[in-house]
């Protein structure tokens, strides 16, 4: 973890907190998260649905559908700016330019009345300072880039006239053609198939390392994650319950709920008669349990997290975890 | 295909050809081969896991073995009779014995129904409860099978979670006391935590109740885990079709091994080596030529694009169709 600190500091979150007020209350989707992600390093975003993952990216965006959302606290430092204090109009320059987001569905994130082409053109023509016919020169290179073949004829199409891989390849065109020093790719794989998965997999990896850009994979796949990410924050009810690299995380994981989440995915290199399984369900936002909010569904809580919620605590070197008895897992990991 | 003495279900050159309709007279220009001259048996109290990517035509497969979709060709022997030959109300008497679950839990039960309605349904359909009374019992033990209590039998789809809602329709199924259920894809839009807590119901109830499973889905780590044995699907063709050992331990066609590959392992430390397949799956409208996988097979030989590779045995009950094997 030292010589990653040494490098550049390219995005680090304080303390962010994103409420959304509704009628039936206030529903704290982020309550206080911190990363750090540096340039060329992976950052992987996990948890289940409705943890607040994809609120934390869209907050960075500032994308957030205001009203009901707002960032009512926190600093989302981008190079040393502060993004969160950005107007609007600040906003729209960094956007596609320093930093780009792909989505998990291509069909719903691509204009259908305008090729991909033209999509393409239009943000290199808002960032860069090009004629129109340099732009689609451009774009034909993105799309060589990515591995779409015969270019020339495809930035004609339409986005329903591709596939599914094909459109997510257009898609990361699109996010890459501006060389963004900072991608945010939320579930970009989620929606395709395997086979494609792994080729847009190795599509990214090659490209980072190519264009030294720093990726945060918000992903609900931990085969995912193993696989591509250097560090890994995983989420639950709007909070980071565990922070480490990816081998400290997948090696020795420390916060029940981690742990447990690994337990309950079936793998293709083991073979067990039953699956462990996490007891209940995620709790509402809206009325989520006092003290530590997994101590509803924890094998280990006690009267103490019942009552209170354990600090991010560093427990060895780079290996950060929200949990009073983790020392107590380890005898659940010998039982099991 | 090798008899099967107690298989409980056997497909014998299944086709479903879908017509693509065009023109002022809706004349017939060309058909989608989703499944295409597929042979597979069931044993009874086996659990056959079907898997491939998406449109490879898995999902069409469940739905003519049920009959929700016609068959274009082939055989569905269900207890040694031919099913595709039933009349409508022969088929209706069928679908007691043969049931399915769905992939989407929230598009699957009607919202205006109740959860007594919804599970109720069946029961009053195959008139196997004489009065209200009796149904109420039903389905108060129908819910407490599949993990749900009796303060949800008056509520309705939309009060319920993903996982519980899957579990409504698992109870739905199982109502009739079916011999095999066809699970379309039952855990894929499910957080991981509750996948693990409905695989692990489904195994559940397959012991108590010595239920058939066809499971049908896209996650090879899913099906490996809960099936017994393993058929792979690719444009319309069984591929290959083995235990799950073999499928892990020793897969033989080309596609299977790629497939495999693909799948990340949730292990950092694990430096495996990857077979990236080039290009898309075919359109199954214009499959290729011989063997469909040849455009993007690694393997791939002359005798690949012109002939279509037998489905044959290789070694213990594992059945592969591919030409490269035969070098």
């Amino acid at each position: 973890m030292r010589i990653l600190d040494e490098r550049e500091k390219l995005l680090e979150i304080r303390n962010l907190k994103t409420y959304f007020y509704t009628e039936e209350g206030v529903l704290k989707a982020v309550d206080g998260v911190d990363l750090l992600l540096h340039s060329g390093e992976t950052l992987g975003l996990v948890g289940e649905s409705g943890c607040g993952k994809s609120v934390t990216s869209m907050s960075i965006m500032r994308l957030l559908p205001s009203p009901p959302g707002k960032i009512v606290d926190g600093k989302i430092l981008f190079k040393g700016r502060d993004l969160a204090q950005l107007s609007q109009k600040e906003m729209r320059k960094l956007r596609g330019n320093d930093i780009s987001m792909i989505f998990q569905e291509p069909m719903t994130s691509l204009n259908p009345v305008f090729t991909i082409g033209n999509q393409i053109s239009e943000a290199i023509l808002l960032h860069k300072d090009v004629t129109k016919r340099e732009a689609r020169r451009q774009s034909i290179e993105m799309l060589k880039k990515v591995g779409i073949p015969s270019p020339e004829k495809r930035i004609d199409d339409y986005p329903h006239q591709l596939s599914g891989g094909m459109r997510q390849r257009a898609m990361i065109a699109l996010a890459l053609s501006c060389d963004p020093q900072l991608l945010i790719a939320d579930e970009p794989t989620t929606a395709l198939d395997v086979t494609i998965q792994a080729q847009i997999l190795e599509l990214m990896n090659d490209l980072k390392k190519s264009y030294n850009m720093s990726i945060m994979l918000i992903t609900h796949d931990l085969g995912v994650v193993a696989e591509t990410c250097d560090t890994v924050a995983v989420m639950y009810a709007g909070k980071i319950v565990e922070y480490t690299d990816a081998k400290g995380l997948f090696g020795n994981p420390s916060h029940p709920y981690t742990w447990g989440l690994m337990n309950s995915i079936p793998r293709l290199d083991q073979n067990i008669e039953k699956l462990h399984t996490i007891a209940g369900v995620v709790p509402n936002p809206l009325d989520f349990p006092e003290g530590c909010k997994y101590n509803t569904r924890c094998p280990i809580a006690d009267d103490k997290c019942l009552q209170q919620e354990a600090e991010l605590q560093e427990i060895r070197k780079g290996h950060k975890v929200r949990c009073w008895h983790y020392e107590r897992l380890e005898q659940l990991k010998k039982v099991h | 295909m090798a008899v099967e003495s107690n298989a409980l279900l056997r497909v014998n050159n299944l086709k479903k050809y879908f017509p693509i309709k065009a023109g002022l007279f809706r004349k017939t220009v060309a058909q989608v081969k989703a499944v295409d001259d597929i042979s597979f048996y069931i044993n009874e109290g086996e659990t056959l896991g079907l898997v491939g990517e998406s449109g490879c035509g898995k999902s069409t497969t469940g739905a003519t073995i049920l009959q929700l979709e016609k068959a274009t060709a082939g055989e569905v022997i269900f207890q040694g009779k031919d099913v595709l030959s039933f009349s409508k109300k022969e088929i209706r008497g069928m679908r007691r014995d043969m049931q399915i679950i769905f992939q989407d839990p929230y598009a699957s039960l009607n919202p205006r129904m109740t959860v007594t309605e919804i599970v109720g349904e069946p029961l009053d359909i195959h008139k196997l409860v004489r009065n209200k009374q009796e149904k109420k019992e039903r389905v108060k033990q129908l819910l407490g099978s599949v993990g749900l209590s009796t303060e949800h039998m008056h509520r309705y789809p939309h009060e319920f979670s993903g996982g519980q809602r899957q579990r409504i329709g698992i109870a739905r199924a199982l109502a009739v006391e079916p011999k095999l259920i066809i699970a379309d894809e039952p855990v894929s839009a499910l957080d991981v935590s509750i996948q693990a807590q409905v695989i692990n119901l489904l195994q559940e109830l397959q012991q108590e109740y010595g239920l058939t499973y066809l499971f049908i889905a896209h996650d090879l780590s899913v099906v490996k885990h809960i099936s017994d044995r393993v058929a792979v699907m690719y444009l319309g063709k069984i591929v290959e079709m083995t235990s799950k050992v073999d499928i892990y331990d020793n897969p033989l066609h080309p596609y299977t091994q790629s497939l495999l590959s693909a799948i990340p392992i949730p292990d950092p430390t694990i430096n495996k080596e990857r077979i990236v397949l080039e290009g898309d799956v075919p359109s199954p409208i214009n499959p290729p030529s011989g063997c469909r996988f040849h455009p993007r097979c690694p393997h791939v030989m002359e005798i690949c694009r012109g002939e279509d590779p037998e489905f044959k045995v290789y070694g213990d009950n594992h059945y592969v169709a591919c030409h490269f094997l035969d070098r």
